[in-house]
C-alpha cells in the first residue's frame, strides 16, 4: 500500500519528492495545504462506479462513534457494500446523482482559514457543542493543529458535506435500518467528490426510532451495534422479501449470481435475501461425547460473529482455539445422554463447520468483576496477525484451511466500557490502511495496526477484528506489488542523502515496514485519547524528526520540504567520483583477474550445475511423491465420503446437508427442533459466546421454557423482538447503579467468564447459568441437560446478547 | 442518569514498554540497578531426562528515558545469542574467488593481536552514546574472573549491558552503555576472534547504524554511519561464520547487507540496476551489490534485497554455506549465500515468521511465527516436516539443544509472547500424519496413522553424495534459470502435528530469547528477566 502511495508520489513528481527546487508550486497561500489523505489519493483517475474510491468521514452527533466506526468497516467490505447497493436492485446512477445534487454541499475550502479566527472566539464563548463526550474544560489551543479535534473541525468546515435522505421508496421498500444504510452507501458511491463528510443523521434517526437503547447520547457498544445492525439488515431484507413474495412478485435478482449461493429447497425466502448470511454467517457444531456410551451428539448453529474470551499474553489464534477447547461436563453439569438415558459425564467441544466469508471477531475486553461490581476493561495483550486461518474447524468442514486477511479493526479507546471512543482502522482496496476517526480520515502505516494489541499506552485496544477471506495468491500478488513499488521508491530515494543527524532518527523514506516506527508510536495512539476524560496535551515527540513527505504518519506533516537538502549536490559528485574510480579500478584489475577468474568460474559453474540438477531432481521426486499422496488422499476421501453418506442417511435428514435451512424452514419444522433447541439453549455452555443467539440477556426475569414457547409462537420478526427488548432495556437503563449496571450491560455481564453467585439485588437473566442447572436436573426430559456448565468451569464464558434467537437456532439437529 | 463510576485501575504498565511518560506516570530518573532473585519453589521444568531447576532470575534494569527524547519502544530489547564453538567445517569464505576481497596476509608476529576499533567509547562525543557507566571494580573483577567463565551481553531499551554471568555478583554489570536516539536491537560476538583480551561485538540499531565495539578496551567504531548504506533499522546481525571481519545485517526494509568492520562507509547506490521489472516469485533476490563486485574498497561488501517486508531473523547453517531467512511476509527463504541465490521459499501457515534455527547437523530448520506454530522443515528434502502446536501466542525464539540431539532425535525449545517455554522432542521415526480426512469424524475415534516419514531416512546425508550423483544433464538449457522452488502452504490435514514434551509459563512478560548452554537453559524476557535453569544432574551427554 505504501508502494502505491509512493508511486503516486513519483507520478506527481515535484510537489512531494524532496527536490532541490524549494518553491513548491502547490504551496500557494491561497490554496489550503494538501491533507495526507489527499496526498494518498492523488492519481486516482476518474471516479469509479463501485464506490471503492470514496473516503468520507462521518459526523459524530455526540457519542455516535460506535456507529461511525462500524459503518465504515462495513462499507469497506467489498462484498457487503456491493450487496447493499445491489439489493433489491441497483439504483440508476442518474437518480442517485439527482438526489445527491441536493445533498452534497461543497464548502469553501478556505473556510477554516477564515473560521480560525472565529473559532478562537467561539471557543472562548462556548465549548464545542458537537462533542458531547468531550469535557468542556479541555484546554485546547487553537494553534494545536495536530490534535484530532482541530483537524475534525477543519474537516467539517472545509470538506464537502453529504447529507443522506430517505430514499426507501425508490427501492420499493419501506423505510428501515437497511434502507437508510443503503442510502448512506449509495450516496457515497454516487458522490462526485472522493473525500468529504457524510452525515448519517437519517440512519441514526431510524436506529433511534426503532431501538430505544440507542436514544440516549450515551456511549454504546460497537460490537453490540454491529450485531444489531446485521440482524436488522437480515430481518428488513427478509421481511421485505416475504412481503413481495406474498404479492407474487418476482424479485429482480441482480445480486443472485454473486450472492445467492445456496439453493435451499423448500425455503420460502428467495436466495437473494441470503447475502448477509453468505457473508458473515458461519456454522458452529457442538460435539458432545458421552463418556459412558461414547456416543457423540452433534448440534449445529449459526453465528454472525464470534465473541472470544481473552487471556493475558495470548493471540487471537489461541483465543479461538480456547473457544473450541474440549470441556468436561461433569458434576453438576452432567450431560443428559439420550442413548444411555440419564445424566452422564461428557466431553464437549465447539468447532466451526462452515467458515464465514467475513469473520467478525469480537474480543471480549469488557469483563464483569465481582470486586468492583461492574464491568472492567481488560488491557490484556492480545496479538492479532494480518492473516489468519482457523484451527478449530471440524474435520468435514469445507475449505478448512481458508486464509483470512485482516481488513478492519475497531479500536476502543478508554479506560472502561461506559465511556471512551471508537475509531476504525481499515485496509482499503488500493489505498492502504486508513484511520477513520469520525470526521477525520487519515492514511496510516501498515504497522499502525499493531498499536492496539492492548499493551501500549493510550488505553486503545482492538475490540472488533474483521477478517475477510482471501487466497495465498492474492496475498503474494499484493506483496509483490509492494516489493516492486518499494524498490522503485528506494531507487528514487537512493539519491537522497542522510547527511544530517536528525535524519538518522527520522522515519526512513521508503520504509513502509519498519517494525515499529518510533515517532509514530509515541504520537499516534497517544493522540486519540483527547476524547477521554484524561485530557492530554498532544504528545508530540520532543525530537521532531525531519519527516519525509511520503510517509504519512499520523500527525500529518505540513507540506514542507525537509530542510537539509544541501548535501544533495555533493552526493551527485560523490557518485560520479565513485563511478570513475570504479572504472579505473576495473580496467586495472581486469587483465590480471581474467585468467584466474575464468578457471575459478568454470569450476564453480560445474559444481553449481551439478548441485542444481540434484536439487531439481529431488524436487521433482518430491513433487511426484506429493502428487501420489494427493491422489491417495483423494481416493480415501471419496471412500470416506461415500461411507459417510450412507451414514448420514441413517442419521436422518437434519444432519444432512448443512445449508438446507433458512430461517423460515426452521420455523416450519420447529416443533421438534425448538424443543430440542430449548434444551440446547439451556445446555449451551459455550454457545452464548456466539453472539447471534438470543434470549439469555433479555431482561426477562428468568429464562425458562415459556419464553421459548412464546418465541416460537411469535411471528419471526426480530425487529419487534428487539424493540421489545430495548424498551425493557430502557426500564432498567434509567435505574441508578449498582443494580442497573449489570442489567443494562447484560451482554457485557455475560462476558465474564467467572461464575457469578446469585446477587440478591437483581434476580435477572445474568443468573442463567444458575437457572440452567437448577432446571436441568429437574425437568427438561427431552434435552441434554448439561446446562449451566458455566457454573463449574471457568473457561466457559457466557456470551453475548442473544436477542435474535431465531438465527441462532436455524438448525438444531440432535442425533 | 447514573453517575459514571470512576474508571477502573489501569493494569500496571511495564516500564519496559516505556509507557510511563505517555501516561503521565512518574518516570524514574535515576539509573536503576539490576536485581537478582531466587524465586521460591523455582519454576521447575520437568521432562523425561529429569527436572531443570530455576537457578536464578536476573532482572536487568530498564534505564530511564533520555531526558531529551520520548521513550522509544524497543521491539527486541534483549537479544543475547548463545555462543557455541563449532567443529571444524570447511567451506569457502564468503567472497572467495573475488580478488578484490582477498585479505592481505596478517603479519605473523601479530597473529594474536587483534586490531581494535579507533574511538574510545567512554570519551566519546558521539551523539548516539549518552553515557557509559563502568562498574567501579570492573577492572579488578575482570582480572580475577574465571577465564572459562561466560560473559553475557544484553540490550534492554536504550541500555547495552556487559555482564559476567559466572561471577558471584552477576547482577552487577561490568559496563553499561546508554544510547540515545538510536537503540540497539541486536548484537553478535565474533566467535573466531574472541580471546581473553579481545571481543569483537557488532550491534545493530533502530536507526540502521551499526557499532563495532570492543568491550575490553572500550573502543568502538561506527559502520553504516547515519544510515549511509541502509537507513532502516537493523533487525538481526551476525558475524559470517569463519570470518574475522565480515558480518551480515538484516534491515527492516528487506535488505541483507554484508559489511566489513575494517572498511569505510561510502554512499551506496545499487550497482545492478538496469534489471527489468521482474517477477519476484521467479527472482526472489535483487542483488544490489554482489560480493563478486570489483568495487570492494568500501562497505558494503554485498547487498541483497529480498522483499520490501521486514526480515525478522536469519541464521547460518552449520555447514556455513546456507542461510535461512524468515520474514514478516511469512516466508522462509533458504539461500546459498556463497552463490547469492535463493533455493527455496516456504510459507508459514499464516502470518509473519519471527525466528529460525538450524539443527546441529544442518538437516532441519525450525521456525516460529505469528501462527503460534513452531514449524520443522527438512532442508535436504525441501519440505515441511511437522507443525508443532502448543504456544498460545506468537513464537519469538527457537533453539536446538545440541547437547540433547543425536542422529535420530532432536531436542529443541521455543519461547513466545505467551510467556511460555516449550520443549520439543522430535525424531524422524515418530512423526505421524494428523488425522486424515474422514467425514464422520465424530464416530471414528482412532485416527488414521500414516507414517509419512519413510523418505526422511534416506536423506541426502552428505554434500559429497550429492556431488557424486549423475550429471548427464549438464547441458541443461535452463542453466541461467534459478533452481528456485516456491512451495505452497501444506493443508493442515496433510501435515504432521507435534505436541510439546513440556510447556511452562516461566514469567509474566513475553519471553524473547532462548538459549541452551552446556549446563543450563537460559531465557530472557521483554522486561529484562534473564532466567537460568540448571540441567538435571548427569543428564548432559557430551556431543
Amino acid at each position: 500500500m505504501m508502494g502505491i502511495f509512493n508511486r503516486g508520489n513519483r507520478n506527481n513528481g515535484a510537489p512531494n519528492a524532496p527536490s532541490p527546487t524549494p518553491p513548491n508550486p502547490k504551496k500557494d497561500l491561497q490554496t489550503p495545504q494538501i491533507s495526507p489523505l489527499e496526498k494518498r489519493l492523488q492519481d486516482m483517475g476518474s471516479i469509479r462506479e463501485d464506490g471503492s474510491d470514496k473516503f468520507f468521514g462521518m459526523e459524530n452527533y455526540g457519542n455516535t462513534c460506535y456507529c461511525n466506526s462500524i459503518l465504515q468497516c462495513l462499507y469497506y467490505s467489498v462484498p457487503f457494500r456491493e450487496a447493499v447497493i445491489n439489493y433489491p436492485q441497483r439504483t440508476p446512477v442518474e437518480s442517485i446523482e439527482a438526489a445527491l445534487a441536493k445533498n452534497l454541499r461543497y464548502q469553501n475550502p478556505n473556510a477554516h482559514l477564515e473560521a480560525e479566527a472565529l473559532a478562537a472566539k467561539q471557543k472562548a464563548a462556548a465549548p464545542s457543542s458537537r462533542q458531547a463526550g468531550v469535557p468542556p474544560n479541555q484546554p485546547q489551543k487553537p494553534e494545536d493543529k495536530d490534535s484530532p479535534e482541530y483537524k475534525k473541525k477543519v474537516a467539517l468546515q472545509t470538506l464537502p458535506i453529504l447529507e443522506t435522505k430517505n430514499n426507501a421508496s425508490s427501492y420499493g421498500m419501506s423505510e428501515s435500518l437497511f434502507t437508510s444504510l443503503k442510502d448512506i452507501f449509495e450516496s457515497l458511491v454516487g458522490s462526485q467528490s472522493r473525500i468529504g463528510i457524510i452525515r448519517p443523521q437519517q440512519f441514526l434517526d431510524v436506529l433511534r426510532r426503532e431501538h430505544e437503547m440507542f436514544r440516549t447520547a450515551m456511549h454504546q457498544d460497537a460490537h453490540e451495534f454491529l450485531n444489531l445492525l446485521l440482524n436488522e439488515v437480515v430481518s428488513n431484507v427478509e421481511a421485505e422479501a416475504t412481503k413481495q413474495s406474498f404479492a407474487e412478485k418476482t424479485l429482480p435478482s441482480a445480486s443472485a449470481d454473486s450472492l445467492g449461493i445456496t439453493g435451499s429447497p423448500g425455503s420460502k425466502s428467495p436466495n437473494t435475501t441470503r447475502w448477509v448470511h453468505e457473508l458473515f454467517e458461519g456454522t458452529l457444531t457442538s460435539e458432545t461425547k458421552c463418556l459412558t456410551c461414547e456416543k457423540v451428539s452433534q448440534r449445529d448453529e449459526v453465528f454472525l460473529d464470534l465473541s472470544v474470551d481473552l487471556e493475558q499474553h495470548s493471540s487471537v489464534t489461541s483465543c479461538l482455539r480456547k473457544f473450541s477447547a474440549e470441556e468436561m461436563l461433569c458434576e453438576r453439569n452432567k450431560f443428559h445422554c439420550d442413548n444411555c438415558g440419564g445424566l452422564q459425564e461428557a466431553e464437549k467441544r465447539m468447532k466451526i463447520k462452515r467458515l464465514p466469508r467475513v469473520l467478525a471477531l469480537h474480543l471480549k475486553r469488557f469483563k464483569y468483576t465481582e470486586d468492583l461490581q461492574r464491568l472492567q476493561k481488560l488491557f490484556h495483550r492480545v496479538v492479532y496477525p494480518y492473516h489468519l486461518r482457523l484451527f478449530n474447524t471440524t474435520d468435514d468442514a469445507e475449505d478448512p484451511d481458508r486464509l483470512y486477511e485482516l481488513y478492519a479493526v475497531v479500536v476502543h479507546i478508554g479506560g472502561g466500557p461506559y465511556h471512551g471512543h471508537y475509531v476504525a482502522i481499515i485496509k482499503t482496496e488500493d489505498r492502504g490502511w486508513l484511520l477513520f476517526d469520525d470526521e477525520l480520515v487519515e492514511p496510516v502505516d501498515k504497522n499502525y495496526v499493531r498499536n492496539f494489541f492492548g499493551d501500549r499506552p493510550g488505553l486503545a485496544c482492538a475490540y472488533v477484528l474483521f477478517y475477510q477471506e482471501t487466497t495465498l495468491e492474492a496475498v503474494l500478488r499484493e506483496q509483490a506489488n509492494e516489493d516492486r513499488a518499494s524498490s522503485a521508491a528506494a531507487a528514487e530515494a537512493s539519491a537522497q542523502v542522510n547527511g544530517s543527524l536528525t535524519h538518522v532518527h527520522s522515519v526512513p523514506v521508503d520504509d513502509s515496514h519498519r517494525p515499529i516506527p518510533l515517532s509514530k508510536i509515541t504520537t499516534a495512539p497517544g493522540q486519540m485519547p483527547v476524547h477521554l476524560e484524561v485530557p492530554e496535551a498532544d504528545p508530540m515527540p520532543p525530537l521532531q524528526p525531519v519527516q519525509p513527505p511520503e510517509v504519512p504518519p499520523l500527525p500529518p506533516i505540513p507540506n514542507e520540504q525537509p530542510p537539509s537538502l544541501s548535501p544533495k549536490k555533493s552526493d551527485a559528485q560523490i557518485r560520479k567520483e565513485k563511478v570513475r574510480e570504479e572504472k579505473e579500478q576495473r580496467a586495472a584489475q581486469k587483465a590480471a583477474e581474467k585468467a584466474a577468474e575464468k578457471a575459478a568460474k568454470d569450476e564453480r559453474e560445474n559444481k553449481e550445475k551439478m548441485e542444481r540438477i540434484q536439487r531439481r531432481e529431488l524436487d521433482q521426486q518430491r513433487q511426484a511423491q506429493m502428487k501420489q499422496e494427493a491422489a491417495d488422499l483423494e481416493r480415501a476421501l471419496k471412500a470416506s465420503k461415500e461411507s459417510s453418506k450412507a451414514e448420514t442417511a441413517d442419521i436422518g435428514p437434519e444432519n444432512g446437508s448443512p445449508r438446507d435451512s433458512s430461517r423460515f424452514s426452521i420455523f416450519r419444522r420447529s416443533s421438534r427442533s425448538l424443543s430440542s433447541s430449548l434444551s440446547n439453549r439451556l445446555s449451551k455452555d459455550k454457545e452464548p459466546r456466539v453472539s447471534t443467539s438470543t434470549a439469555e440477556t433479555t431482561p426477562a426475569p428468568v429464562l425458562e421454557v415459556p419464553a421459548q414457547e412464546e418465541e416460537r409462537v411469535r411471528p419471526p420478526v426480530p425487529a419487534k423482538d428487539a424493540s421489545d427488548l430495548s424498551s425493557s432495556y430502557k426500564s432498567t437503563f434509567t435505574q441508578p447503579f449498582p443494580p442497573a449496571v449489570p442489567e443494562k450491560h447484560d451482554p457485557y455481564f455475560n462476558h465474564s467468564n467467572t461464575h457469578l453467585p446469585p446477587l440478591s439485588t437483581s434476580p435477572t437473566a445474568k443468573h442463567i447459568s444458575h437457572v440452567n442447572h437448577l432446571n436441568s436436573p429437574n425437568g427438561n426430559g427431552n434435552g441434554n441437560s448439561n446446562g449451566g456448565s458455566n457454573g463449574s468451569t471457568d473457561k466457559s464464558g457466557v456470551g453475548h446478547t442473544h436477542r435474535w434467537r431465531s438465527f441462532s437456532f436455524k438448525k438444531s439437529a440432535a442425533s | 442518569m447514573f453517575v459514571l463510576p470512576p474508571p477502573p485501575p489501569r493494569y500496571t504498565i511495564p516500564v519496559a514498554y516505556a509507557a510511563g511518560a505517555a501516561n503521565g506516570m512518574a518516570v524514574p530518573v535515576v539509573e536503576t540497578n539490576n536485581t537478582i532473585s531466587h524465586p521460591d519453589g523455582g519454576c521447575p521444568l520437568q521432562v523425561g531426562e529429569g527436572t531443570y531447576t530455576l537457578k536464578d532470575d536476573l532482572l536487568l534494569a530498564t534505564p530511564p528515558p533520555h531526558p531529551s527524547e520520548a521513550p522509544i519502544i524497543n521491539p527486541n530489547p534483549l537479544a543475547t545469542p548463545p555462543t557455541f564453538l563449532k567443529g571444524a567445517v570447511s567451506a569457502p569464505q564468503f567472497g572467495d574467488g573475488n580478488p578484490a576481497l582477498a585479505q592481505p596476509a596478517p603479519p605473523a608476529k601479530d597473529a594474536l593481536k587483534r586490531r581494535k576499533p579507533k574511538n574510545n567509547i567512554i570519551k566519546s562525543s558521539s551523539s548516539f552514546v549518552s553515557r557509559v557507566i563502568t562498574h567501579e571494580t570492573s577492572a579488578k573483577r575482570l582480572s580475577d574472573r574465571d577465564p572459562n567463565g561466560t560473559f553475557a551481553f544484553a540490550n534492554i531499551n536504550r541500555a547495552f549491558q556487559w555482564l559476567d554471568i559466572t561471577s558471584a555478583s552477576k547482577e552487577e554489570h561490568l559496563t553499561k552503555v546508554l544510547f540515545t536516539k538510536a537503540h540497539m536491537l541486536c548484537h553478535d560476538i565474533n566467535e573466531l576472534t574472541k580471546t581473553s583480551s579481545h571481543l569483537d561485538i557488532v550491534m545493530g540499531s533502530s536507526a540502521g547504524d551499526i557499532i563495532w565495539y570492543e568491550p575490553l578496551s572500550q573502543k568502538y567504531a561506527r559502520i553504516n554511519k547515519n544510515g549511509v548504506i541502509n537507513n532502516s533499522p537493523v533487525t538481526h546481525i551476525k558475524w559470517l561464520p569463519g570470518s574475522e571481519n565480515l558480518f551480515m545485517a538484516s534491515h527492516a526494509n528487506g535488505v541483507l547487507v554484508v559489511y566489513d568492520k575494517e572498511k569505510e562507509d561510502a554512499l551506496f547506490t545499487a550497482e545492478n540496476t538496469g534489471i527489468p521489472e521482474r517477477d519476484p516469485s521467479q527472482y526472489p533476490l535483487e542483488i544490489l551489490k554482489s560480493v563478486n563486485s570489483r568495487n570492494q574498497k568500501t562497505n558494503p561488501i554485498s547487498s541483497w534485497k529480498l522483499a520490501s517486508q521486514k526480515i525478522s531473523h536469519f541464521s547460518f547453517s552449520p555447514d556455513q554455506r546456507h542461510l535461512a531467512i524468515v520474514m514478516e511476509d511469512g516466508s522462509l527463504r533458504l539461500m546459498d549465500y556463497l552463490k547469492e541465490e535463493v533455493l527455496d521459499i516456504f510459507r508459514s501457515y499464516y502470518g509473519g515468521l519471527i525466528c529460525s534455527c538450524w539443527s546441529p547437523d544442518g538437516k532441519y530448520i525450525v521456525t516460529g511465527g505469528q501462527d503460534d506454530l513452531v514449524t520443522i522443515w527438512s532442508f535436504p528434502e525441501r519440505k515441511i516436516v511437522a507443525r508443532c502446536q502448543g504456544h498460545n501466542s506468537w513464537v519469538s525464539s527457537v533453539a536446538f539443544d545440541p547437547w540433547r540431539c543425536d542422529q535420530k532425535t532432536y531436542r529443541f525449545g521455543s519461547v513466545g509472547d505467551d510467556c511460555r517455554l516449550l520443549l520439543w522432542d522430535f525424531s524422524v521415526g515418530m512423526l505421524h500424519r494428523p488425522r486424515a480426512h474422514h467425514q464422520n469424524s465424530t464416530r471414528q475415534r482412532t485416527s488414521v496413522v500414516a507414517p509419512s516419514s519413510q523418505s526422511i531416512r534416506h536423506r541426502a546425508d552428505s554434500w559429497g553424495n550429492r556431488m557424486r550423483s549423475d550429471s548427464e544433464r549438464t547441458e541443461n538449457t535452463y542453466d541461467d534459470v534459478e533452481p528456485l522452488t516456491s512451495h505452497p502452504v501444506e493443508p493442515r490435514s496433510r501435515t504432521a502435528l507435534l505436541p510439546p514434551i513440556m510447556s511452562k509459563v516461566v514469567g509474566e512478560d513475553p519471553i524473547c530469547w532462548l538459549g541452551f548452554q552446556k549446563d543450563c537453559i537460559m531465557t530472557s524476557s521483554l522486561e529484562g528477566h534473564i532466567r537460568t535453569w540448571n540441567r538435571p544432574n548427569d543428564s548432559v551427554v557430551k556431543s
